[in-house]
């Protein structure tokens, strides 16, 4: 495994911010970030039309591996030098089902989550819309 | 010869004689972590090796140098056994210090180089078609 793509929703701040972090984070494994709303998405990720990534966080690797919710973000920690070992952990019996509904919490409220907690930063928004993470809820074009 | 003189002689010759023996011992045995953490590159992890026993022989030896003198100058063999039990006890607890840090360092290097090795701890749900 050489490259992660990351199907992330362009159209959440919380996603947004959460890219900027990880694209900070030192690496095992090279991560390329993708809004789900990019056209042509389809056309090179075949198969993936027939799920929704809405609901919850992809990741797709260069052989071809499909992850899904906190199976995705295990994979992500999974990926970044300092957090491996989280990956680990998390993924044990013991901690998978907290990890599985935290995911899902985080997932079904990440627009809201996005919302309040940059509520005060919209310089930061338009920052982040600027430089492509982030669309605009009316047009969306990255 | 003076009893401080006996006490600088015999200072010297047990912090040395100790470092001598720590540092051959984290030679001999750190061999293997270094081996392990660099993939088999014996190579590599000799020079690694090579290098830290170098530091520490720096750091201990510089150490025990800069300690030696004292203020108080002791006059019969109780006064002997009384000062070089301060500074080798010091010294020891230096070097103590230094060998738990060095196996800190190795450790460090091997978990380092067994988490690049891990398969992924989770199994992908899906295959994209075609691929």
């Amino acid at each position: 495994m050489k490259r992660l793509y990351v199907l992330y929703d362009g159209e959440c701040t919380l996603c947004a911010r959460c890219r900027r972090w990880l694209e900070g984070q030192p690496k095992f494994v090279e991560m390329q970030f993708i809004p789900l709303q990019r056209a042509g998405l389809f056309e090179r990720f075949p198969g993936l039309e027939k799920l929704n990534l809405r609901k919850e966080l992809t990741l797709v690797t260069d052989e071809g591996a499909i992850y899904r919710g906190a199976s995705a973000w295990i994979m992500c920690l999974y990926a970044l030098r300092d957090f491996r070992e989280w990956s680990q952990r998390l993924a044990s019996p013991a901690l998978r089902p907290l990890a599985r509904s935290v995911c899902e919490a985080v997932s079904a409220n990440r627009i809201r989550l996005g919302r309040w907690m940059l509520r005060r930063r919209p310089d930061e928004v338009r920052q982040m819309t600027e430089t492509g993470f982030l669309c605009q809820s009316d047009e969306c074009r990255i | 010869m003076t009893p401080i003189v006996w006490t600088y002689i015999s200072y010297l010759g047990i912090s040395i004689a100790l470092t001598i023996w720590v540092a051959a011992t984290l030679h001999r045995n750190g061999r293997i972590f270094l081996v392990d953490a660099f993939g088999g590159n014996e190579q590599l992890a000799d020079s690694v090796n090579h290098l830290l026993v170098v530091g520490f022989y720096l750091v201990n030896v510089g150490y025990v140098s800069l300690a030696m003198r004292t203020a108080y100058a002791p006059e019969n063999l109780q006064g002997v056994l009384e000062v070089l039990s301060v500074k080798v006890g010091v010294v020891l607890l230096i070097l103590g210090a230094m060998h738990f840090l060095n196996i800190a360092i190795f450790s460090k290097m091997r978990k380092q180089a067994l988490l690049h090795r891990i398969p992924p701890p989770v199994p992908p749900q899906g295959h994209l078609a075609g691929v």
